[in-house]
């Protein structure tokens, strides 16, 4: 029987540029060239100051756990081998409140600690889908 | 609410049950037909339909309730409390006489069903899930593990406060003959139970099921000739604060119904010492507590201790969720509690009865969006 695949995005062009960057070992984020605001998720306006003139830019991967949670049930034929596993929200350190949901990895659930500092790594999922996913800062 | 006054005179339940084998249009045929014979109204009475869950219009027709003067059909939104105040505004506007709101809601495949694949959840908004599903986020037990983790971080809350919400719960529930599990729980129990996104366990999570569920609104005038007490609404609001992606939200344990309850204590003359019970959303059991502290029930971040103290309780300060809650009537998506809050300003909810009830409060959702409604005895 054929391996489980992970579940793709289904893109358009306001999304595609966060997941080749992905792709490419980039984190990627809309931004507002207007006022400078990221945006995520991505929209095709900015809720700051209502512009439309939005690119995307590479951030410094650099965040904090600022909540997570153990996942113990499936519910995705993919991801049964791989529960439990961490799904956490990373406040990224480009703006306050901008969070990024994600997964940690190389840490066990009992040593995550809130606003532990954590950056960016890629994960392949399949030859299509490689996923930004985030490790503790060794100190 | 400015306009008419408007009251509650009929609420009604489908026969509720774990994979009923009904449809959607017999749980509203029956959750309707069970409201309208509590008010004494009949089909030609009703000139508005609202719902959430099928069809308002087809739901009408079915019935015999035609020609419609007012109809809408609420797409995802704060669960019952949008098609209750859509129907309750309707009503103050003149624009219905006596309006029908449902709530339908029909169990979702379990996660065993979800694992195997070929079924999946419904998706909740337009291509966002594409920054949740890759992640493993797939179910909303994972954006309510995320919420309540920050809440424990934040806040004086424990997850044995968590239990004794959950014991205090199923007590109420031993009292409610329409409750689908009332056998006794022990704090042991709870945390015996399985997480499923730690620290979220299976019992703080709501009872999946099929529900119909059907509350009519008409005016104050109206409701003075009809067959039950009247209850009247006093006030109500809904907020929303953010898009429908829970997990990006920027302040997890400050939601939406921090927002909700200021507009909804700025239309009344009522304050939150006044409230003889609340009812209040437990989808997740700490959406309850989040709205304890919302309200101005409890003091800020202390919604835990004032559940193990026994405060929700009958004759605690604020008898909450006193139906027992969805987590033991079943997901009828917070239909039930305005109907728990309309019983009890009856005075007929028998051995789990609030003494003297005149003002109850109830509740629903969390995150990006909720709605609050006050109701008084008439």
């Amino acid at each position: 029987m054929e391996p489980p695949t992970p579940p793709l995005p289904i893109t358009d062009a306001l999304t595609e540029p966060f997941w080749a960057g992905a792709r490419a070992g980039r984190l990627v984020i809309q931004r507002c060239r207007g006022c400078g605001l990221y945006i995520h998720l991505p929209r095709p306006v900015c809720r700051r100051c209502q512009s439309d003139d939005l690119g995307h830019e590479e951030v410094s991967g650099r965040g904090t756990v600022y909540s997570f949670t153990e996942t113990r049930k499936a519910f995705h034929p993919f991801f049964v081998e791989r529960v439990p596993y961490l799904v956490a929200v990373i406040d990224l350190e480009e703006q306050p409140g901008l969070h990024l949901l994600s997964n940690l990895v190389r840490v066990a659930e009992p040593d995550v600690r809130f606003n532990m500092a954590v950056r960016v790594a890629f994960e392949e999922l399949s030859p299509e889908l490689t996923i930004p996913v985030f490790e503790p800062v060794p100190a | 609410m400015s306009g008419r006054r408007v009251a509650i005179v009929g609420v009604g339940y489908s026969k509720v049950g774990r994979h009923s084998g009904l449809s959607e249009r017999h749980h509203a045929a029956q959750a309707a037909l069970a409201a309208l014979a509590d008010a004494g109204l009949s089909v030609t009475d009703v000139d508005g339909a609202t719902t959430w869950g099928g069809d308002a219009i087809d739901f009408a027709h079915m019935l015999g309730i035609s020609p419609l003067r007012w109809h809408l059909n609420v797409g995802v939104s704060p669960a019952f409390i949008s098609p209750a105040v859509h129907a309750a505004l309707a009503v103050a506007a003149g624009h219905s006489e006596v309006c029908m709101a449902w709530r339908i809601m029909m169990q979702q495949p379990s996660s065993a069903a979800l694992a195997a694949g070929g079924v999946t959840l419904g998706a909740p908004s337009m291509s966002d899930t594409q920054f949740a599903y890759p992640f493993g986020d797939f179910s909303p037990t994972q954006w309510a593990g995320l919420l309540m983790n920050r809440y424990l971080h934040e806040t004086d809350a424990t997850e044995e406060h968590f239990a004794e919400f959950a014991v205090t719960q199923r007590g109420y529930a031993a009292l409610n003959d329409d409750a689908l599990q009332r056998e006794p729980l022990t704090v042991e129990g709870f945390l015996d139970a399985p997480y499923i996104s730690k620290p979220l366990r299976l019992l703080d999570c709501d009872y999946p099921c099929d529900s119909g569920s059907a509350v009519i609104f008409t005016t104050e005038e109206r409701a003075r000739d009809l067959r039950q007490p009247a209850v009247l609404v006093e006030a109500s609001a809904l907020s929303a604060i953010h898009n429908m992606s829970f997990e990006t939200l920027p302040d997890m344990v400050r939601t939406s119904p921090a927002h909700c309850a200021e507009v909804l204590w700025s239309r009344t003359d009522l304050t939150p010492a006044d409230v003889d019970c609340a009812q209040l959303y437990d989808g997740f059991s700490f959406i309850t507590f989040q709205w304890l502290e919302a309200l101005g029930l409890c003091p800020p971040g202390m919604a835990g201790p004032f559940v193990a103290a026994g405060e929700t309780r009958l004759g605690g300060a604020m008898p909450t969720n006193t139906d027992g809650g969805a987590c033991n009537v079943g997901r009828r998506h917070g239909a039930n509690f305005c109907i728990e809050a309309t019983r009890q300003l009856r005075g007929h909810c028998g051995p789990r009865q609030v003494a003297g009830a005149e003002v109850a409060v109830w509740a629903n959702a969390v995150g990006p969006f909720s709605g609050a409604m006050l109701l008084t005895r008439g």
